[in-house]
């Protein structure tokens, strides 16, 4: 490793420990990888030490896991292992360097042995999904994550510095003017190509992701008004992935707030399947705004694509309660919908963006 | 399914680690520390416990956990001495643990400062007593990856066929034959050990002499005894084999016993490694265990204890703790086992009657 490359890991270990959890002295900080993620969870480590808290290295072999949910009795996978319990319940934070060797692992996990695992697993995530704990996840460079991308490993890596290592006191500025323009909005409007959208923001506080629980952040994001959503949207820019899927030209019809009408380019029937799930599966539950100056191109990669500058996204599933969204649902699935080309966002009746560019 | 590897001794291996090393039981949680490269083991062993209704917890790491020396090394002090609540909870709540050495690299501990490498040695206390106090099954082994091939000098397929050789044994047959000599030190009042530069004495006058049937140790192969903490008398030169120190190597030890601890060391090399390590803590200048090898797949010193430990022909002395199962009183952070070759040379006794003579069984 050059240099560079060593300074470029040791300002990202030091954004995430120092600024996204702020990790403080005697915390005990639960740091999840794999083996390809080394380079920065060891200087994740050394940062956490420096702090004068613990570090709990756990480097997660891939397949391992899925394995023994393929393998253990059905009844054993709706209980969590007392360990693993015990340290989400006491663990202070938690930090996940995602780094994979196979973006499709654990695929071979039938639904159904899948769906206990997961509704086992549920419940050591809550104060982190409630942001009542501090925890953030993040992405090291892995040749499988440039492969998904489209791109060589050198030019992913270059992509995600790039994302992360930007100025985010000048991008938390930025954003701030964004989120107190909505805040006071109670239509906004959506209009591109094939997409003419409105909802309701009223009551409503927006959230500024600035080095907080996503690396890379850079979004405002809020939970609409759950029964206000009308109009049409088409995701024909991106492809909506979800669970390994991948669905191309998502149209989306909302009244009153629910998905009415749906259709796609490929993979209909996934997305007709997800909608159905359950009962707040078909309701608008995030309205985001993507601000990373650092990220302009999709790689079929959420983390990222949601942060895209000049793109907005649309979730339909769950809503966030520390945001005032009040939906519920065991989906949740972000659609990135680009504006740059050919796109306005209104307030109330007033241009706020145009082609992906602000305009107050 | 097939084993990734293709290796069939790798299902065989996990099948001696989970049924007959640990037996493991539904409901378990069995503990696994281990380093990436055993994985195809790992993949083995996970499936293995998951179909006996038991949870795998994994902790894999560059180095063994607990206590990571990259965290280490940046750490306060007061931290690095003492587990976090959530380690120690896993120690006291494990039901069975396999440590399954298999390190990319085998100087990864050894960026640590000695007196931090002590301070992480108390933390780990509480761990190794859980388990040398057999409180729970475990199991102690290792995976033949590059580097332990290449720290025995051999290549990658040549350590795989010597540790097979030495793993998957009849190991019932090998208990059998241990036995009959593990029952005559049980007998004796007193041992002695005679070869180049040594000559000791200890008293095992009450102390059961323990087989090691491959349930504890993969490659197993040895049989041992505490000696009663105040006996060791003489010296013994361990100039055949280097041993090594917290990462440090150290050559040509010599160590003068009186009333059961050691009075004078010396090395050749690495003698401040070997002084630090002496002077842990009280306990870690008394003589712990006794131990004689017996494992015939093992014919050559590899500078890896858990093999070069069972090898026929030579005995370890261990420095620090004893083992309570066996009635060891003595208390240490430290366990060093030193290797000592008896095969030219050498002899054992047992109240003066000659049981081993040059490495070969006289009964």
């Amino acid at each position: 490793m050059g240099g560079e490359e060593a300074s470029r890991i040791e300002a990202y270990a030091r954004l995430l420990v120092e600024r996204c959890v702020d990790v403080q002295p005697g915390w005990q900080v639960l740091v999840f990888s794999s083996p390809l993620g080394r380079p920065l969870f060891e200087e994740v480590c050394r940062c956490i030490g420096r702090r004068g808290a613990y570090a709990l290295p756990r480097l997660l072999l891939p397949g391992l896991e899925s394995l023994w949910a393929l393998e253990a009795p059905q009844e054993l996978l709706s209980t969590v292992a007392p360990i693993q319990r015990y340290a989400y319940e006491q663990t202070d934070c938690l930090i996940h360097v995602e780094a994979p060797e196979n973006t499709r692992d654990g695929s071979n996990v039938s639904p159904e042995r899948m769906a206990l695992v997961r509704k086992a697993r549920r419940p050591l995530f809550e104060a982190f999904a409630s942001d009542s704990k501090p925890w953030v996840g993040c992405q090291y460079p892995t040749p499988a994550l440039a492969q998904d991308a489209g791109m060589t490993l050198a030019d992913f890596t270059e992509f995600l510095f790039g994302a992360v290592l930007v100025d985010w006191d000048e991008a938390e500025r930025e954003m701030g003017r964004i989120a107190e323009r909505f805040d006071r909005a109670d239509r906004v409007r959506i209009v591109g190509d094939g997409t003419d959208l409105t909802f309701s923001l009223r009551g409503r506080q927006g959230k500024i992701s600035a080095a907080d629980a996503n690396m890379p952040s850079g979004e405002v994001f809020y939970s609409p008004v759950e029964d206000s959503a009308e109009g049409v949207v088409t995701f024909s820019e991106y492809p909506a992935c979800y669970d390994g899927h991948e669905v191309t030209s998502v149209r989306l019809v909302f009244r009153g707030g629910r998905v009415v009408e749906s259709s796609a380019g490929s993979d209909e029937a996934f997305l007709h399947a997800a909608l159905a799930i359950d009962e707040g599966a078909a309701v608008l539950g995030e309205f985001g705004i993507g601000c990373n100056r650092g990220i302009q191109r999709h790689t079929k990669n959420t983390l990222f694509d949601e942060k895209i500058y000049g793109t907005v996204h649309l979730a339909v599933g769950n809503g966030f309660p520390f945001i005032g969204g009040t939906n519920v649902s065991a989906l949740h699935w972000d659609m990135v919908k680009d504006l740059r080309a050919d796109g306005r966002i209104e307030c109330d009746g007033e241009l706020v963006q145009e082609n992906g560019e602000w305009r107050f | 399914m097939a084993v990734l590897s293709g290796d069939p001794r790798i299902a065989e291996y996990a099948r001696l680690i989970v049924d007959r090393s640990l037996d493991v039981q539904p409901g378990w949680q069995v503990l696994i520390r281990s380093n990436p490269p055993a994985r195809p083991l790992l993949e083995e062993l996970v499936r293995l416990i998951a179909r006996r209704g038991a949870y795998p917890v994994l902790m894999i790491g560059s180095t063994m956990w607990p206590v990571d020396p990259v965290w280490a090394a940046s750490a306060p002090d007061e931290l690095v001495g003492e587990l976090p609540g959530i380690d120690r909870y896993a120690v006291d709540h494990m039901d069975a643990r396999i440590t399954l050495d298999a390190p990319e690299n085998t100087r990864n501990e050894s960026e640590l400062p000695v007196e931090k490498q002590a301070l992480a040695r108390s933390a780990r206390w509480p761990f190794y007593q859980r388990t040398v106090s057999m409180e729970i099954p475990w199991v102690g082994c290792h995976f033949p990856c590059p580097a332990l091939a290449q720290e025995a000098g051999m290549a990658t397929s040549e350590f795989e066929d010597f540790l097979y050789g030495a793993v998957l044994r009849d190991w019932d047959e090998e208990t059998r034959r241990m036995t009959r000599y593990a029952e005559r030190f049980t007998r004796a009042e007193t041992v002695r050990v005679v070869g180049p530069g040594t000559d000791v004495t200890m008293s095992a006058a009450g102390r059961e002499a323990i087989v090691d049937e491959g349930r504890l140790n993969l490659p197993g192969g040895e049989f041992f005894f505490c000696p009663v903490e105040d006996s060791a008398e003489g010296e013994v030169s361990f100039s055949e084999f280097p041993t090594e120190q917290g990462g440090t190597v150290v050559e040509g030890i010599r160590l003068v016993f009186r009333d059961g601890r050691v009075v004078e060391a010396s090395a050749r090399r690495g003698e401040q490694a070997l002084v630090e390590a002496l002077d842990t803590d009280e306990g870690s200048r008394s003589l712990g265990e006794l131990g004689i090898g017996c494992n015939e797949g093992i014919t050559r010193h590899l500078n890896n204890t858990l093999f070069d430990e069972k090898m026929a022909g030579t005995v370890h002395f261990a420095i620090g703790a004893g083992y309570p199962f066996a009635g060891g009183l003595n208390v240490s952070a430290l366990h060093w086992d030193i290797v000592k070759d008896l095969r030219s040379g050498g002899r054992v006794e047992c109240d003066g009657e000659v049981v081993q003579e040059n490495g070969v069984w006289l009964i």
